[in-house]
């Protein structure tokens, strides 16, 4: 039996960082707004500092089944109930660099966006003014051109101190890194405590989460969150060429219907095309063929050592404390590999946990670990470069034939890097290494290639044979069907993608509250 | 963690269950027994942190909730046979190479014996066990997930912390810390 429930004007499709601001920018324009979100709710207080707890935030939902050399890691990148995967995101919030939106132009590679750095610049400036963001855009030298950040930069301790003397030797610069994280209170928030549990999730709103900044205002407007919603098809009119409302699944099994005058995908990248390829046949908003197409993962590049200065590794925000990008822009200058990348210097560590500093050296066991444990408490230090995945066709999402219990296909994805990229990250795990030295580590090694971050999938471009939707997430194919998030992305730049989803949401709603009679119609 | 106790349920942590002697749920006591003598030998201190009731109390906790690492390590759930299959894989392959059961173990032999399945499929370990049929995990890949629950409840708890004089700096502690008796 299929269950209707009332028309709402706009179906959003999950509550993390793009679902939570489109959700609250159309709601505060009047729209009556629905979020479906796949998973339970969330609370503040439901945010325990355990990275054993932490684990509950993770994708817990149908399972996707990964294949290829570099899995995608859809587990660990993903989350589940409220605030999504930006519940437990690290708010490291980089701008991506002018020549990331010219990729095909430059250098003959991947794609070109179908927007501009100068496009995007307003939305970072705006949305950076309302969450807020920590950092020192002067000593940030290669930041494109950006309003200053509106927090001072967030502290270094000692480990980051450590880390930066070997940039130092070797002639590199470092700067603060640019959190998304209070350094002092501000928008009704407080200051963050710089307690490292970040990866947990932040119960105190200093970190700007979905539930700390935008589901908030949301819910001041009446947004609806129906949790434990499945979505499992979009449904469409007769022309199949306008999206009419949203089939889901709810905890019991129950399917509903829900009404609606606009839909906008906000899942991420791995569930958006899952529920695109499953809604009709071939797909829906597939014209180009490419639904699914392009997935990309950030490599990360882990490096690890011990100094015989104590280091406090247990302080700071989970993102780091500085960041390096002097192996940014030129894609075509580094030493191996194409592409760009940073570094996130001095992360907040725990002792467990797949990032926790027990888990960095998996070789040791025995009385060996014992003494290494011991050691690291005081005198662990770590990085992590972001590096650039270049898109490539057959790293897609596409629907398995196993079935969850309602009879939709599984997401099955295949992801492995390309091989240009592959060096790009083994290039920076050398290049670590060469800085962990020059710093005077006494012990480094570095840790096996981990996927961070998912996008691709449903990419932006200008025309329906190259892309699934316009610039502003717009699906060619379905006026009033729109995607937000990672998933737009044609190519990946290798800087943190949260802040740009935000900036392209926050572009997105406006687009649509402009347009709204031509876009519904 | 909630651990039924006659006819009610109490909440306890692992090394609380243990002190207790709680009954398992899906471990039989062979099984927790091996489990106790190798993680204890990967990680010291696992067995008195009540690494057995965690990952007995977890194999039979809704998937949404599992706090196991192996939910971020691409195996799908449910989790029992990753453990049952793997303990078995274990005593197998230590009686060819010692001829004798793992818990006879000398400290030097079982930590030659890590030192074998931390790298490489050790002699003898199968790649399916039967009845029932079961899929065994690489011995590499085991031993790392061994090992990272092990960590958990030996190294990621508030008392754990104060042992190693860092700060845990809870915004909300949890509930039931999965503490080592002092």
């Amino acid at each position: 039996m299929t269950n209707h429930i009332d028309k709402t004007d706009v179906i959003i499709v999950g509550s993390g960082a793009a679902g939570s601001l489109m959700a609250a920018k159309l709601s505060e324009a009047g729209k009556k707004v629905t979020i479906l979100e796949a998973g339970p709710e969330r609370r503040l207080e439901d945010l325990t500092s355990s990275q054993i707890h932490a684990r509950r935030l993770k994708w817990g939902g149908d399972p996707v089944e990964e294949n290829g050399k570099q899995p995608i890691g859809n587990v660990f990148n993903s989350g589940y109930g409220t605030g999504g995967s930006a519940l437990h995101h690290y708010a490291v919030w980089p701008r991506l660099h002018g020549e990331d939106f010219k990729v095909k132009s430059l250098y003959n590679r991947a794609f070109d966006w179908p927007i501009d750095y100068d496009d995007i610049r307003p939305y970072y400036d705006r949305i950076q003014q309302e969450v807020g963001i920590s950092g020192d855009h002067t000593a940030e030298i290669w930041r494109p051109e950006g309003d200053a950040y509106p927090l001072p930069p967030v502290p270094a301790f000692q480990q980051s101190e450590v880390i930066a003397r070997g940039f130092a030797k070797l002639g590199k610069q470092t700067s603060p890194l640019p959190l998304a994280v209070n350094s002092r209170d501000y928008q009704g928030r407080p200051a963050c405590l710089w307690d490292g549990w970040c990866d947990a999730g932040c119960p105190t709103r200093a970190l700007a989460s979905p539930l700390a900044h935008y589901l908030p205002k949301a819910i001041k407007q009446d947004v609806n969150i129906i949790h434990n919603a499945a979505a499992a098809r979009i449904l469409t009119d007769k022309s199949g060429k306008k999206a009419i409302g949203v089939k889901y699944h709810d905890k019991d099994g129950a399917e509903i219907i829900l009404m609606a005058d606009m839909v906008v995908l906000a899942a991420y990248a791995i569930q958006n095309p899952r529920l695109l390829l499953n809604s009709a046949d071939g797909g829906l908003a597939n014209r180009s063929g490419l639904v699914g197409a392009y997935i990309m993962s950030h490599a990360a590049a882990l490096v690890y050592g011990l100094f015989d200065q104590e280091t406090a590794p247990y302080m700071g925000a989970t993102g780091g404390q500085m960041l390096n990008q002097d192996s940014y822009d030129h894609k075509d200058q580094r030493t191996q590999g194409f592409g760009s990348f940073q570094w996130m210097i001095a992360q907040a560590v725990k002792p467990n946990d797949l990032l926790g500093y027990g888990g960095s050296n998996p070789g040791l066991y025995g009385a060996k670990l014992t003494e290494f444990m011991a050691r690291a408490a005081h005198h662990f230090g770590t990085m992590t470069a972001c590096v650039e995945d270049l898109p490539l066709p057959e790293n897609r999402v596409s629907l398995s034939s196993n079935k969850d219990r309602f009879g939709i296909p599984l997401a099955h994805a295949h992801h492995t890097s390309h091989a240009d990229s592959y060096a790009l990250w083994r290039g920076a795990k050398q290049e670590g290494i060469e800085i962990f030295k020059a710093a005077g580590a006494t012990e480094f090694w570095n840790g096996p290639l981990g996927p961070m971050h998912i996008m691709g999938g449903t990419i932006m471009g200008d025309t329906a044979e190259n892309s699934v939707t316009n610039s502003y997430g717009q699906c060619h194919d379905i006026d009033n069907l729109f995607i937000a998030g990672p998933g737009l992305f044609p190519t990946s730049g290798g800087v943190n993608p949260t802040f740009t989803v935000h900036a392209l949401t926050l572009r997105s709603s406006e687009y649509i509250l402009n347009n709204w009679s031509g876009v519904i119609s | 963690m909630a651990f039924l106790l006659g006819d009610g349920v109490i909440n306890l942590t692992p090394a609380e269950a243990k002190t207790r002697k709680i009954p398992f749920r899906s471990l039989d006591q062979k099984q927790v027994s091996t489990l106790d003598f190798l993680s204890d030998a990967i990680v010291p201190g696992a067995k008195s942190a009540g690494l057995s009731h965690f990952i007995d109390h977890q194999l039979s906790a809704p998937h949404e909730d599992n706090l196991l690492i192996l939910r971020y390590l691409r195996i799908n759930p449910p989790f029992k046979d990753f453990y049952t299959s793997a303990l078995k894989a274990f005593e197998i392959s230590v009686r060819l190479k010692y001829n004798k059961p793992p818990l006879d173990l000398s400290e030097a032999e079982i930590s030659e014996f890590i030192s074998i399945m931390r790298q490489k499929k050790p002699i003898g370990w199968p790649e399916f066990i039967e009845e029932p049929k079961q899929e065994v995990p690489p011995a590499p890949f085991f031993y790392f997930v061994l090992r990272s629950d092990a960590i958990d409840v030996t190294y990621g708890t508030v008392n754990s912390f104060d042992n190693m004089d860092i700060p845990y700096m809870a915004h909300i502690e949890p509930a039931h810390p999965w503490e080592s008796p002092s």
